[in-house]
């Protein structure tokens, strides 16, 4: 048996054999050169990677700071929004869904089906949000019944609170998640970061927002975190307290109910804004959050301009209120005194034509005191006549109209205060001396912000200490005080005793049975000027008739300040279309008046 | 029975547990954090796989060998039939299900295919063009039936045995020039007409794994970290960051070795090495009383060490992705069951040569 099956020879099966062992021997050495290569020579290299595989930094968002009032109360300040979505794939029977969403939601069914509805075209594993900012105890309702309801799904996102919502909204601003844009732009921040759009928000961003710490972790390759190696805890931003009154500003808003207008009132002692409104106003909360395209269509398609700030970007002709200034440069360029006496008729032929006083009747025999108490024209447009428009220009932006009150605000508007240089350079035409009595009257190519009103009364109040307007009073971080606004002045070089006069005629218009009487507080000497800015011209044929729509009717300017001789508070109040500013914008004055100072 | 454990390789067989029980150590730990059953069903396998060596010796060799060819055409009657109505697992229909285990026919079929092509080898004295043939159409069914599952790395493993064939006899030159030729054109026909995108991107992405970094190239990069990281000593048992947190790839069947050498490191390695060497060593260098004996030997541990370097290799990015498992130590029962049967005939073939010499 073993000699018939043994074909090979001794030599063939030793040469087999020696082949195999000296390639056996061969291939373990080079195995091991291999091994000894990539474990010890390139050991470092492959450590390194085997870190950055399992160690992973994650950032802590830092809670941005506060924006607080004068007396500390919190005017926005962080929340947790919980946001419900629907994945259609693991509803069982979709109208219960709707139902039941709706139920949760407060909501009509049908809202419901649209708002899913539009996500027809999606795959069915999408999450469709259907409500923002869920109450908490319907989270914790979902939540704890997530067997019984799996298509709902509830997620967390990191949102800004306001507390009063719409109160304060153009002060407060709004933030949102920065835009590509923006993220070129401004360094730190990464795509889904929320910066400040507007407002406060925008303005101290850099300080509101904290520093952002980080987590050091061991990841596995599932994206779980499986040990916490080190952690950099974040800082919160530095908290904003502003110089607003809650109490004023939450009344001044209750009493512009059912108006559309504007409201300023500034503490001259420091140029302090204590209240600010524009309404109509907005939720700044709406920002905080991914927006919706049609819901973020409909606010900037508001006709009535939520987001735009009247106070500082409404451009507006003062009106009768530019009668303080006209009155102060015909005093300082001598073009009349209290003794000048201008009779009225009720209209004035100067340059070949008729110029209009607003009471046809006329006001009989004018001086400068009785001319701003009755705020009658036809003075006004015969001090017109005598001072040159660049003249006229020279006090008016030295009060500080057609100039930015630079208050803390962004995209405050300039506004416009005409003289012949600008208009040969804009409009390439002559200025004409008829211009300069619209002017007068605070008409023609004029356009002033509420602000800047404000800004002249103020200086009017301070007998030419033109106080720097501002929001912030304090910037507080962990504690302690990093910035604190030093009021600030800017003398106008106009006469004291000029001064005098005027804020005599304007002691006049509130406690002399002026056009702004209805402002009267007995015990507070409350000085002011009306302005009832018409919208069609008196001389239009329709006049009486058309003035009767709102939109033709006149705005309602009302400028003052208190008390007389150690002025504290100085307030513009501008109604759109209010009509006849002693009847609609006098009144508000006073109550905001008798809140301040009882 | 007393001559039995006389001359019976003790040693190396214990060489060959040392490896199934430092498979089963390390399969604990690549799979422990999530698929406990694998540690303990290798166990198992391994009990059924050390029974099964010790049930081959009842049966008589030469009997093995004349039942070689009726094994062999069962089981690629079995394969064709499993084309057609295989479970499916994991994209290849190589698995039928016995009990509750898996069976993956395809690694059975090694030991029938050496046992007969040992057997055929004796039938001439030199590689003539119909021996060539012979010897392609015997080993080309399986190899292709196997492809067909499809599961490349076990189908490219039988053609160890055509090496091993041109080692152990002597061939007309003009069969290799030819066979050169068939192979390139078989390989350009493969690659166009056989292999699917994903096997063509883990052989493109061998070549240059950092291209392919996300996709591909992935697992061989994630295995030379855990290997490469894991230095002379290795992080410790249970404490391989790659492995433990689930960044290398089938950690508990081809990159078996990739975890061993993360957590024991280059000494390791050597060891494993060291324990396959005195296995190749020792049952290269037998003694046999016939040539099929002798063929057989060859080309069964020629397997084995071919499938050996392919793994290793894979390992450290020398080699495309196969999913060849390291034999011995890697997860799988099939694999495991099998190289124990063809070693234990090796076993018996080395028993009787000392007992006959007595």
């Amino acid at each position: 048996m073993y000699i018939e099956k043994r074909k090979l020879s001794q030599q063939e099966i030793k040469r087999i054999s020696t082949v195999i062992n000296i390639f056996l021997i061969l291939i373990f050495i080079v195995l091991l050169f291999l091994f000894w290569n990539v474990q010890i020579l390139k050991n470092q290299y492959y450590t390194d990677l085997a870190t950055s595989n399992i160690r992973k930094e994650i950032e802590i968002k830092a809670p941005r700071g506060l924006i607080l009032d004068r007396k500390r109360r919190r005017l926005s300040e962080n929340k947790i929004n919980f946001n419900l979505f629907v994945t259609r794939e693991y509803s069982r029977n979709m109208n219960r869904t709707i139902k039941t969403a709706a139920a949760l939601t407060r909501m009509e069914p049908d809202g419901i089906r649209k708002a899913i509805d539009k996500y027809k075209g999606y795959p069915k594993s999408y999450s469709i949000p259907v409500r923002k900012d869920l109450p908490l105890g319907k989270v914790i309702y979902i939540e704890s019944r997530s067997d019984e309801f799996p298509e709902f799904e509830i997620n967390i996102e990191p949102a800004r609170a306001y507390p009063y919502k719409e109160m304060a909204s153009h002060i407060l601003g709004y933030i949102s998640e920065l835009t590509p844009g923006e993220l070129v732009r401004k360094k730190g921040y990464k795509l889904g970061d929320l910066i400040g759009k507007s407002g406060i928000e925008k303005v101290y961003e850099s300080s509101l927002r904290g520093t952002g710490g980080v987590r050091t972790v061991v990841k596995d390759n599932l994206g779980k975190v499986r040990e916490i190696l080190d952690e950099e805890n974040p800082t919160i931003g530095g908290s904003v307290i502003l110089t607003i009154d809650l109490e004023l500003q939450k009344y001044i808003e209750e009493l512009f109910a059912g108006h559309k207008g504007t409201a300023g009132v500034v503490d001259l002692r420091t140029g302090g804004i204590l209240a600010m409104v524009s309404k109509p106003n907005f939720n700044p909360e709406f920002f905080s959050g991914p927006l919706e395209t049609e819901e973020w269509l409909a606010l900037i398609n508001d006709p009535d301009k939520p987001l735009h700030n009247k106070f500082l970007q409404g451009l507006y002709l003062p009106g009768s209120v530019f009668k303080v200034v006209m009155a102060l440069a015909a005093l300082e360029e001598k073009a009349a005194d209290t003794s000048t006496i201008s009779t009225c008729f009720g209209r004035v032929k100067i340059y070949d034509r008729y110029f209009h006083c607003w009471k046809r009747t006329g006001h009989g025999n004018m001086n400068i005191y009785n001319a701003l108490k009755e705020s009658c024209n036809v003075f006004f447009y015969r001090l017109g006549k005598k001072l040159d428009i660049d003249v006229i220009a020279k006090y008016a932006q030295m009060l500080g109209l057609g100039r930015e009150t630079k208050l803390d605000l962004p995209n405050e508007k300039k506004g416009l205060f005409p003289t012949k240089e600008w208009k040969l350079r804009e409009l390439n035409q002559k200025w004409f001396p008829g211009e300069t009595i619209s002017v007068a009257i605070g008409g023609g190519m004029m356009y002033v912000t509420p602000a800047q009103v404000l800004e002249m009364i103020s200086t009017v109040a301070l007998r030419g200490r033109k106080p720097r307007f501002h929001l912030m009073e304090q910037i507080e971080k962990d504690g302690k005080v990093v910035e604190t606004y030093k009021p600030a002045f800017e003398n106008v070089p106009i006469a004291g005793e000029n001064f005098e006069i005027v804020i005599e005629g304007l002691y006049r218009v509130v406690n002399d049975g002026g056009t702004g009487r209805a402002a009267k507080i007995d015990g507070l000497d409350i000085c002011g000027k009306t302005g009832t800015q018409l919208i069609l011209s008196l001389e239009n044929p329709n006049y009486k008739q058309l003035v009767k729509q709102k939109r033709f009717t006149p705005h309602s300017w009302f400028a003052s300040f208190a008390p007389r001789n150690k002025p504290e508070i100085a307030m513009v109040i501008f109604i759109e279309n209010g009509g006849d500013a002693g009847a609609i914008a006098a009144p508000i004055a006073r109550k905001i008046y008798k809140r301040i100072f009882e | 029975m007393k001559e039995f454990f006389k001359f019976f390789d003790k040693f190396t067989f214990l060489i060959l547990l040392m490896l199934a029980l430092i498979g089963i150590v390390l399969i604990y730990s690549a799979a422990h954090t999530s698929e406990q059953s694998n540690f303990t069903k290798q166990l198992l396998w391994l009990l059924v796989a050390v029974t099964a060596f010790f049930v081959v010796f009842k049966v008589k060799t030469e009997a093995i060998f004349n039942l070689s060819f009726v094994f062999y055409v069962i089981l690629v009657v079995v394969l064709v039939l499993q084309i057609g109505a295989g479970r499916i697992i994991s994209g290849t229909k190589s698995w039928i299900k016995m009990g509750f285990f898996y069976i993956q026919v395809s690694e059975f079929i090694k030991i029938p295919l050496a046992l007969y092509l040992a057997k055929t080898l004796t039938k001439f004295s030199i590689i003539d063009v119909r021996g060539f043939i012979r010897l392609m159409i015997i080993l080309g069914l399986p190899f292709v039936l196997i492809a067909m599952q499809p599961d490349m790395g076990t189908a490219f493993m039988l053609t160890s045995f055509m090496i091993f064939a041109v080692i152990l006899k002597k061939i007309r030159p003009v069969i290799i020039i030819f066979t050169l030729v068939i192979i390139t054109a078989g390989a350009l026909g493969t690659w166009h007409y056989v292999l699917k995108p994903y096997q063509q991107d883990r052989i493109i992405s061998f070549l240059n794994p950092e291209k392919y970094k996300k996709s591909t190239g992935y697992q061989i990069i994630q295995s030379k970290i855990a290997v490469g990281s894991g230095g002379l000593a290795g992080k410790g048992y249970l404490n391989g960051t790659q492995s433990q947190y689930k960044f290398l790839p089938t950690r508990h069947t081809d990159f078996i070795v990739s975890v061993l050498g993360e957590e024991f490191g280059f000494l390791g390695i050597s060891f494993l090495f060291l324990l396959f060497f005195i296995l190749f060593y020792r049952q290269f260098n037998l003694k046999t009383e016939s040539d099929e004996e002798f063929y057989y030997v060859y080309l069964f541990n020629g397997l084995i060490l071919f499938q050996f370097l392919v793994n290793i290799l894979m390992s450290i990015g020398f080699f495309p992705v196969m999913g060849v498992p390291l034999p011995f130590v890697s997860y799988g029962g099939s694999s495991l069951l099998a190289f124990f049967i063809g070693e234990a005939i090796i076993f018996k073939i080395k028993l009787n040569t000392f007992l006959n010499e007595f």
